[in-house]
């Protein structure tokens, strides 16, 4: 079960989302619940700890006198990584970009009109849904990244190769759909990632899985989405011993 | 003379010469002088001065050896250029330039005092006293000489316009360019003139001529700071219309605003004299989001603006905001609170990386209805800045690594290699690359200090 939080400082607001995120909750028969509404975030920051990970917030934008929708959703983000967050606000000028980017906040409801706010949030469930189903198969290992103060866990099949560039230890991480650069070794991440991963290089951390064929011939290593990454002479007779 | 003295004054000779060079680059850099890359630097000359007198013996042609000695000046240069490179963290360009002249210098001192001694020096009795006021004089006055020259370049801060040399890959060219053959003049010149008598005469051409060069590269670096500092003027006065263009637009939507808010109102208040409940409730339903749409999108910008920080940054965005607009590409931004003034990042290069990642964004927008949305938020621990964009095709990631990767056709893609090379520069920055729903993103984290 995924636990559902809602919180706004404005009771009838509070009141009337709780109604209608049970309510649909029932009618998608999803595995979600239970439902806890609340005017304060410091106890939902409590709560959080208490009850399972991942979670789904529902968010006012503001906390006047406390603190900022942003500044609460990046303290639950910072315990619950992969929870799904939706923001509410009262008017359409959210500036929605910087959380959907920064928190990956899942989407906005505009409180009001009681029929629009059904449907947003039936829309944000199902999609919830579907990312849970998405996901569930791999049960997959995690390779975590501190990049400043945020850690990111990155699943590991989504990893192609590590790649060090420059000489101020700078890492370039080659994802799937994505390219990261920060600072730290690889030595780092040898050791971390163990087996499933091989250093061909001095400068290459390959990710095993994703390896479409070795080109001895050419000291390349090629990968699924036709990229190549050097062999050292060293992990080529190490990789002629092994096969 | 004792075999031991002679070998002490060679020495003293090497280490006079090599500590002149020495503080002259420095100098000339305005850095203060480090211990550690003096003493590797004075070995280094005096192992390569020996090296070099005893090649210079098998060699007979004198072309031959005009070239050994060039070799072996470049040869200084280098290793002092990279020395300084090391220990100042400036560019190799910069250091090699003011390793080079500072050889020059030193040399036409040592030279001009050289070649006065020889021609006035009475021939003394006593062997020591020859020795002194031939050699010793000359040689001692190079390194006093250096000292004196960077007292003076640091009073007059002179680093401060001889960087300004720097600033532009053509203009390093030339200045470096320049002070190589000014390096080379001397052995040039003692190749064609082998025998040339020195006098008091030829001792102060060349003095004045070395004075000379210093006022010249003074000069020009003092007008190319000036020509810089006119451009930067310049950029912001544009920047500055632009932001007042900004400001006339919004004032004509109010006054459009301000004449369809009268008719509307007009309208409903006729209706609430007829008692129109029903009608004044349509009319409600249907304007409250006029106002939100009319104008909401200028006034979020203009709060957005307000909020960047420093000002240089403000002008860029503005600047940006006004070319979208004539493009038709929407350019949202998302500034929710203030930034700080300084970042750890020189406000320089933020301003560069920043420009990159929004010309890329811009240029690669869709041709129809383009978007670029630009986020710079300030948390506690780091400024997150994001610049996301739509596209026709969806930009190849595995081949956005490759140096000069480009969907633009030629002469593009130099961007983003200049963007990683300014970040390299920074620890602890970390950039992510990604394509979310349908919008390719650019993100930089930027540690607070």
């Amino acid at each position: 079960m995924i636990p559902v939080y809602i919180c706004d400082d404005e009771r009838p607001v509070c009141k009337s989302l709780e109604q209608i995120i049970s309510r649909q909750i029932l009618i998608l028969d999803g595995d979600m619940g239970p439902v806890r509404a609340m005017d304060d975030p410091d106890k939902l920051l409590e709560l959080q700890r208490e009850d399972a990970v991942p979670a789904i917030y529902f968010l006012d934008i503001d906390f006047p006198g406390k603190m900022s929708g942003l500044e609460l959703a990046r303290k639950l983000r910072g315990y619950d990584p992969r929870g799904f967050i939706v923001f509410i606000t009262a008017h359409g000028d959210l500036a929605f970009e910087t959380f959907r980017l920064r928190l990956e906040a899942l989407d906005y409801i505009v409180k009001g009109d009681l029929d629009s706010m059904d449907a947003r949030v039936r829309d944000c469930l199902e999609s919830i849904q579907e990312r849970m189903l998405s996901q569930r198969p791999g049960q997959s290992n995690y390779c975590t990244i501190k990049i400043l103060d945020t850690v990111r866990y990155i699943p590991l099949e989504d990893i192609l190769y590590f790649e060090a560039v420059g000489y101020r230890h700078t890492l370039r991480l080659h994802l799937i759909s994505e390219l990261l650069e920060f600072n730290s070794s690889l030595e780092h991440f040898e050791k971390e990632l163990g087996e499933t991963f091989w250093r061909c290089h001095r400068g290459y951390l390959v990710n095993r899985a994703h390896i479409r064929n070795v080109r001895l011939k050419e000291q390349l290593v090629e990968l699924d989405n036709g990229e190549t990454c050097l062999l050292s002479r060293k992990a080529k007779s190490a990789y002629r011993n092994q096969v | 003379m004792p075999f031991i003295f002679r070998l002490g004054t060679v020495f003293l000779v090497f280490f006079c010469f090599g500590f002149g060079v020495f503080k002259m680059a420095f100098g000339l850099l305005g850095q203060k002088i480090k211990k550690i890359p003096c003493v590797i630097y004075i070995a280094w000359f005096c192992a390569a001065s020996w090296a070099q007198a005893f090649l210079g013996l098998l060699l007979e042609d004198p072309l031959e050896k005009l070239f050994f000695e060039l070799i072996f000046l470049t040869l200084h240069a280098v290793v002092l250029g990279l020395l300084l490179k090391k220990f100042c963290h400036l560019p190799f360009i910069h250091t090699l330039t003011a390793a080079v002249l500072g050889n020059f210098i030193v040399y036409t001192v040592y030279n001009v005092v050289n070649t006065t001694a020889f021609a006035y020096s009475p021939v003394f009795d006593g062997k020591y006293l020859y020795v002194l006021t031939t050699i010793y004089i000359p040689y001692l006055s190079a390194p006093l000489a250096a000292i004196l020259a960077s007292y003076i370049l640091g009073k007059s801060s002179f680093y401060r316009y001889f960087s300004h040399l720097f600033v532009h890959r053509s203009r390093a060219a030339l200045t470096f360019i320049v002070s190589f053959a000014l390096m080379c003049v001397w052995t040039v010149l003692d190749f064609f003139y082998p025998d040339s008598t020195p006098d008091a005469g030829y001792a102060v051409f060349f003095f004045s001529l070395i004075v000379a060069a210093l006022f010249w590269v003074q000069f020009l670096a003092m007008y190319v700071e000036s020509q810089d500092k006119i451009k930067a003027q310049e950029e912001t006065i544009l920047q500055q219309q632009a932001h007042m263009e900004l400001l006339e637009e919004l004032r004509q939507e109010i006054r459009a605003f301000r004449h369809d808010f009268t008719n509307l109102f007009s309208g409903l208040a006729l209706q609430a004299q007829e008692g129109d409940l029903a009608g004044i409730q349509e009319f409600m339903r249907e304007t409250s989001n006029y106002f939100d749409t009319k104008l909401g999108n200028e006034i979020q910008q203009m709060d957005c603006l307000k909020n960047i920080r420093p000002y240089a940054l403000r002008s860029l965005i503005t600047t940006k905001l006004a070319a979208t607009r004539k493009k038709h590409i929407q350019l949202v931004l998302e500034t929710p609170c203030p930034m700080n003034e300084t970042q750890m990042i020189g406000t320089e290069d933020l301003l560069r990386a920043l420009g990159i990642l929004l010309d890329n964004a811009i240029e690669s927008s869709s041709e129809k209805d383009g978007v670029v949305r630009v986020i710079l938020l300030q948390e506690e621990k780091e400024l997150y800045l994001a610049i996301a964009n739509n596209y026709d095709a969806a930009p190849d990631l595995s081949a956005l690594t490759r140096k000069g990767y480009t969907t633009k056709g030629s002469g593009h893609g130099a961007g983003l290699s200049s963007y990683r090379r300014i970040l390299s520069g920074y620890h602890g920055c970390v950039s992510r690359t990604y394509i979310k729903d349908d919008m390719f993103v650019q993100e930089l984290h930027i540690p607070v200090v």
